[in-house]
């Protein structure tokens, strides 16, 4: 087995008393591309900028096609372009400018690539970074991140502020240009349906620590809803995997994780059930607020009366 | 080719090129010796990821809808009467499976319960056991 492009093991970190990371562990392989998922303040950016060894970890560690960030930051940072998430550049340079301007800092820097690119993504060279779209100045922080031809490309909410059309876009750009010629990319993102699409895998964070990871099809065909009559839950196990509890009527519709095995065991016992597939938003959904203390440990319960 | 894609739907991506594909393979829309757009021209004209339309032509291949020439593109094969038998057969019964559920479904929303449904599945199914069997014995004698 190769090394992974990218490894992060438990990372963890405090910004004072407020812990925004726990234990944070991701192993991406070569070649794919994998998206972050998780609300505003989960930990998406803090992650990211840990990685590039913009900011200090308080414990754990990273790799970057092997290399220790916080050890050889330079060498780290050759193997990366990077995207941030309001990616300031100097409002006054024009495109090409900026191009010759970061061109010496990299010794990989391929010109007649990012002006091949500033062409393609419909950059105009001579106006200044001030003067662009929102989307336009997203895909000019794309070229300069891609200039030096790195092998890993992490993007920290790319798509953030950009319309459909430019989101679009930007996802087909990453397809046709990244994940053909065989980059890794991390990205982070809560645009789920356009992730769906585009990621190999994902994990989902929430406050600070990964809660789940797997490639889409595996999340889809493990999490699942299930509908279950009321009156026979009782005889029914806790699903191990449960995420989400609710009671409508006289039915209990709860999704869980590896539902496999448990719709195995209700099938086993004779319980009359449904399952229903869902789609990734009501995964994530399901992962990031799901509630489970409405699992009926004792259904004889009295609220059952007020049917 | 025509795909359309739904997001954010509970069908996987894969499912819905897949389906679709082999809809217009077996509706003839894709005719043999046809060539596939290239895995990465499709996966840019979709947006989606490359290696969702790789598994979804090697699926289809599986099937012995298409074939993967290495280094030339993907081809419509033309469906052999057995492989096309057995995949419509695949697709009737999975249209089949969809029609029961909604059938299901129904009677549960009109206040049948499963037991009842269990009944009139067991009854019905042992009628048109019979019924068939009349058939046939018919066809037989004539």
């Amino acid at each position: 087995m190769s090394e992974p492009a990218i490894s992060v093991d438990q990372l963890s970190k405090s910004f004072g008393p407020q812990q925004v990371l726990q234990d944070v562990t991701l192993t991406i392989p070569a070649g794919q591309t994998f998206a972050l998922l998780g609300r505003n303040g989960a930990g998406k950016t803090t992650t990211i900028r840990i990685m590039l060894g913009l900011i200090p970890e308080d414990s754990g560690t990273v790799r970057l096609a092997g290399i220790d960030p916080t050890k050889e930051p330079l060498k780290a940072r050759s193997q990366v372009g990077y995207l941030g998430e309001d990616q300031t550049m100097y409002g006054w340079m024009t495109a090409i400018e900026l191009c010759r301007f970061l061109a010496p800092f990299y010794r990989t820097w391929d010109m007649a690539w990012a002006r091949d690119c500033l062409a393609r993504f419909d950059i105009p060279l001579h106006t200044r970074i001030g003067r662009l779209s929102k989307g336009q100045s997203v895909k000019l922080g794309l070229v300069v991140a891609l200039a030096h031809r790195p092998p890993i490309v992490i993007l920290d909410d790319p798509s953030m502020g950009l319309d459909p059309i430019a989101r679009k876009e930007f996802n087909r750009d990453l397809v046709e240009h990244l994940q053909s010629s065989g980059c890794t990319v991390l990205y982070s993102s809560h645009l789920l349906d356009e992730v769906e699409a585009v990621a190999d895998a994902v994990a989902i964070l929430d406050r600070g620590r990964i809660v789940r990871t797997g490639t889409t099809d595996l999340l889809r065909e493990e999490v699942k809803q299930i509908l279950l009559p009321f009156d026979s839950v009782a005889g029914t196990p806790h699903p191990e995997g449960l995420l989400d509890v609710q009671r409508h009527e006289d039915r209990l519709v709860f999704i869980t994780d590896r539902a496999g095995s448990y719709v195995e065991q209700l099938a086993a016992e004779g319980v009359d059930h449904d399952v229903v597939d869902l789609s990734l938003d009501e995964i994530f959904e399901a992962f990031v607020i799901g509630r489970t203390q409405d699992w009926p440990d004792k259904p004889a319960n009295p609220v059952a009366t007020t049917i | 080719m025509y795909i359309r894609i739904e997001r954010g739907v509970s069908t996987p991506i894969s499912r819905q090129i897949a389906e679709q594909i082999r809809a217009q393979c077996l509706a003839g829309l894709l005719e043999a010796g046809q060539c596939l757009p290239s895995v990465r021209q499709l996966a840019k004209e979709l947006v989606v990821n490359v290696n969702t339309v790789v598994r979804v032509y090697e699926r289809l291949a599986a099937e012995g809808l298409v074939e993967m020439r290495h280094g030339e593109g993907t081809f419509v094969l033309q469906p052999s009467a057995a492989k096309d038998l057995a995949a419509g057969l695949k697709q009737q019964r999975e249209q089949f499976s969809r029609d029961f559920q909604a059938v299901v479904r129904r009677g549960l929303l009109l206040g049948l319960n499963v037991p009842e449904l269990r009944r009139m599945l067991t009854a019905t199914a042992s009628d048109a056991k019979s019924q068939i069997s009349k058939e046939n014995r018919s066809e037989k004698s004539s």
